[in-house]
């Protein structure tokens, strides 16, 4: 498959009464698009706010941050089964608005967290301090459920960001990027002596909050499948996680996958990538163990040397990717996992719910229950009184001037188990 | 199928479906009564870390087991034990479900009740 | 002012000589000696060592608790703001030295100090969760690489500064998880791992797993009817009163007690001191723990052949994994001296 991802370098948004893109400035017809959103029966009210980086704002709390991008060019379109049909996309040519995000907020349950601040030291750990934001704060209708409401707000995110993506069709990208990939057979004829390498992703799929959809299918109802690595760029895995903000993957996450990038980026050179296979992480211990073994099946069908898994969550998830390693080293494939770690404040605690002594290649993406000071922001966009939940308990503390004392894990993204960020720890 | 659960919400859609055994208690309790269960030969069916909620949030849990005994599963015995030192690892927020403030009681009984049913639902055909 | 330096090294490298010279006992010098010199490059004019303390790695093995006293008189005559051991690279009985030091050092001076090891030096595992040790290399060789970053952290340990991760300090991990940011995202250090691990080529895992400590199981006993068994639990049982007061979590000891003169462990006589679990049927019943009654009964009937006159207790509660090895060691030093093939272990 051959994907071209053309993108558009977007420096800053503009609220105003006509949507464009032009001289890499996103224009923004808020009416247009509020009515658009508001078709949704769900949804009281729709209200929009553009923060660039270094400013001093806080949005908490976040829900989804979502990339816009549009289909120019070959079949399908973005975010298939949920707003295009379900055709498989992945080839062609798309168009990328980069620099800005949308950003989703709504307070689905309580105890939801989930910050990203634009400037201070909590922007260091989050990679959306540094886009353009579209932040949206939805109000659900009175008496609707959880559900619908963590539905509604899902859908405003991604009509939003295709709405946007669709306004850099027509617009001549200041960048393109060709992603190429191989068939099992043709690959092996192309890089005969390249080690073959295989990308186990993970995805959160335990219930509401906790979902995770890949062409509009509800990934806890499937089993462990494979995916050509580009069809993530045009938007085939969706987040429907709001919860463990530190470590769910975004839609944002999954359109850049890193690992999927930097594997293609090696594709040809150092490694054959055959593919991608996408797994669950289940609530039911027989569904964890069916998963695994097909995870590691699909990958032993590849024929794969080795393999690359990445996590999502914290806890349960644990037990699925140390099944996950020990099967795939059991079946002679040498594997790297990504986690990130909850070893305590003090950083003694046991990091993992779960071992293994096969797991002897791991990259962590630092201990979330680290404490982090986050000084107050001039502005707070969407549910500030999050901010009292998120420092009401065990995780933090809201201090009378309006900062935050709490642990890094209330930080959208900061210890991503993609391996998105540069944070580590030893 | 024996379902233990310390969530009102969980015992009345289950209760006449399943063995329910109900805990009075908080999230810790209802772990202790699991384990206690694994050592008479009950297995796990469903994994005793609730999603990524953490342990030290949500008052609520619910967990499904075998309804028939059979030799101690060191499994299950292995998994619980786990849970039970995470929940050591983060002490509770809100002891029982009545400590937390109303509105998020109700919240924390839902995510409770949705994540075990979307696990069971399927094998009960509701 | 500058930062004041007091370190200590060894016979060997203080120039005085090798294996012959190690009974040297301790001694005071001003100024820098030997390794002193590559360490006051790297300070930069920053720090200064202002005096080096000497001693032969056999007098201070041999005479541990007066040597570390004398030691520690001089480097506190010093005033020092930080100390500095070594390195001791891989020298085994100089490693255990340096980290004695240290940790004396830190702990009855109260005063910053760093050390430096190779990491298969004894002294490593023994002190590396106690004070920071600068990796070094496995010789002397390894001074040039070893002089900055030893000197580097005792400069920000003597100025208060926070002190980063092992991986940037280069200080041995001792247990505690630091974050920091690394040149590189993760997914680009996950896929560096993954080709070195398919070229089998070294790797560092960023996380160990934590270790497992799996012990095979013994042969079986074939000739039950003429062994001797002895009864050990971490299950806090007690003769009643707790005489050796050992703690209900987190023990600090085990205990040893005689039992040849009991048939029946009954509330009369024994409890637990368990704070572990509800204690009400241990104390009821302290044959629930530790069962004596029925290796009682099997030795009557000619079973067994005999119970060691002695069982051993202490609280698993909490206790530390390096304080039960220590017990199971002494332990079981016991019962083979003594000639015993079996024991049975009771937990809680």
């Amino acid at each position: 498959m051959r994907l071209e991802l053309g993108e558009i370098h977007i420096s800053d948004i503009k609220l105003g009464d006509c949507s464009k893109v032009e001289n890499g400035v996103l224009y923004v017809n808020v009416e247009e698009l509020k009515a658009l959103l508001l078709e949704d029966e769900d949804l009281a009210s729709v209200e929009f706010e553009v923060v660039h980086p270094g400013e001093s704002v806080r949005i908490i709390p976040v829900k989804d941050v979502i990339e816009p991008r549009v289909k120019v060019e070959g079949p399908g379109g973005v975010f298939p089964g949920m707003i295009s049909k379900v055709t498989t996309v992945g080839s062609g040519k798309t168009h990328v608005l980069k620099g800005c995000a949308v950003v989703t907020t709504g307070k689905v349950v309580g105890f939801q967290e989930g910050i990203i601040d634009m400037s201070g030291p909590g922007a260091e750990y989050t990679p959306f301090s540094k886009l353009n934001n579209l932040v949206m704060t939805c109000e659900p209708k009175e008496g609707i459920k959880q559900h619908q409401h963590e539905h509604a707000i899902r859908m405003a995110g991604l009509k939003a960001a295709a709405y946007l993506g669709a306004l850099g069709k027509d617009v001549q990208p200041d960048e393109t990027k060709v992603y190429e990939t191989s068939g099992v057979m043709s690959g092996k004829e192309k890089y005969p002596d390249l080690p073959r390498v295989g990308y186990v992703l993970m995805l959160q799929s335990q219930g509401l909050l906790h979902d995770t959809y890949v062409y509009g299918v509800d990934m806890k109802k499937s089993m462990p499948t494979i995916l050509n690595p580009t069809e993530v760029m045009d938007g085939a895995i969706l987040s429907g996680n709001c919860v463990s903000a530190c470590d769910k993957n975004t839609t944002y996450h999954h359109l850049n996958n890193p690992v999927i990038h930097d594997l293609l980026e090696q594709h040809g050179k150092t490694l054959n990538f055959v593919g991608v296979i996408i797994t669950n992480e289940n609530v039911y211990l027989a569904d964890k163990e069916r998963s695994s073994d097909w995870s590691t099946k699909l990958a032993s069908f590849l024929e794969l040397d080795g393999a690359l898994v990445s996590q999502e969550g914290f806890g349960n998830p644990d037990t699925d990717l140390i099944m996950n390693c020990k099967k795939l080293e059991a079946a002679g494939i040498k594997t790297v996992i990504i986690t990130d770690e909850y070893a305590g404040r003090d950083g003694a605690s046991q990091s993992l719910a779960d071992a293994d002594p096969s797991a002897d290649a791991v990259v962590t993406g630092g201990n979330a229950n680290m404490v982090i000071h986050l000084p107050k922001m001039d502005k707070v966009i969407g549910h500030p009184e999050a901010a009292n939940i998120i420092a009401g308990g065990f995780d933090g503390a809201l201090e009378s001037d309006g900062s935050i004392t709490a642990e890094l894990q209330v930080i959208t993204g900061a210890t991503n188990e993609m391996g998105f960020n540069k944070l580590s720890a030893r | 199928m024996l379902l233990v659960t310390n969530n009102g919400k969980v015992r009345e859609k289950y209760g006449p479906l399943c063995t329910v055994q109900f805990v009075d208690g908080g999230h810790t309790d209802v772990l202790t009564q699991v384990r206690d269960l694994v050592h008479q030969g009950h297995k796990l069916l469903t994994h005793p870390l609730a999603g990524s909620v953490k342990p030290n949030e949500t008052p609520f849990r619910s967990v499904a087991m075998t309804e028939e005994t059979g030799p101690l599963d060191l499994e299950s015995l292995e998994l619980v034990e786990r849970a039970l030192d995470v929940c050591r690892q983060f002490p509770p927020r809100f002891h029982r479900g009545e400590d937390a403030p109303a509105e998020m009681r109700e919240d924390f009984a839902e995510i409770d009740f949705r994540l075990i049913d979307g696990a069971l639902a399927p094998r009960f055909g509701s | 002012m500058s930062i004041r330096v007091v370190h200590y090294i060894n016979q060997f490298f203080a120039q005085i000589g090798g294996e012959e010279k190690a009974d040297y006992a301790p001694e005071y010098r001003e100024g820098p000696v030997g390794p002193g010199l590559a360490l006051t490059a790297a300070f930069k004019g920053e720090a200064e060592i202002v005096g080096t303390v000497i001693c032969g790695d056999s007098y201070f093995n041999e005479n541990l608790e007066t040597a570390k006293k004398t030691v520690l008189d001089m480097i506190a005559a010093a005033k020092p703001d930080v100390v500095i051991c070594g390195p001791a690279f891989n020298a085994g009985r100089y490693g255990v030295a340096c980290g004695t030091v240290a940790a004396a050092v830190k702990d009855e001076l109260g005063l910053p100090v760093v050390t430096g090891m190779y990491e298969e030096n004894p002294g490593a595992d023994m002190f590396k969760n106690k004070v920071y040790i600068i990796a070094t290399k496995n010789s002397a060789a390894g001074m040039r690489q070893a002089a900055p970053k030893l000197a580097a952290l005792a400069l920000k340990l003597a100025k208060g500064e926070k002190i980063g991760a092992s991986a940037e300090e280069g200080y041995l991990p001792n247990g505690l998880r630091v974050n920091f940011f690394e040149a590189e995202r993760g997914s680009t250090r996950a896929v560096k791992m993954l080709l070195a691990k398919l070229a089998g080529k070294p790797y560092t895992t960023e996380f160990p797993m934590p270790s497992f400590d799996r012990v095979a199981p013994g042969p079986a006993i074939a000739d039950l009817a003429h062994t001797t068994i002895a009864l050990v639990t971490s299950g806090g049982i007690v003769p009643k009163g707790n005489p050796d007061h050992i703690e209900s979590s987190s023990a600090s000891k085990f205990g040893r007690y005689d039992i040849s003169s009991f048939e029946d462990l009954t509330s009369a006589d024994h409890e637990t001191a368990h704070g572990g679990y509800d204690p009400v049927y241990a104390n009821e019943d302290p044959d629930r723990v530790l069962p004596l009654d029925v290796l009682r009964k099997m030795e009557k009937e000619g079973k067994i052949g005999g119970i060691y006159p002695y069982f051993f207790t202490t609280v698993g509660n909490g206790t530390a994994v390096a304080s039960a090895k220590k017990y199971g060691a002494a332990i079981g030093k016991e019962l083979r001296d003594a000639g015993i093939k079996a024991a049975i272990l009771t937990s809680t």
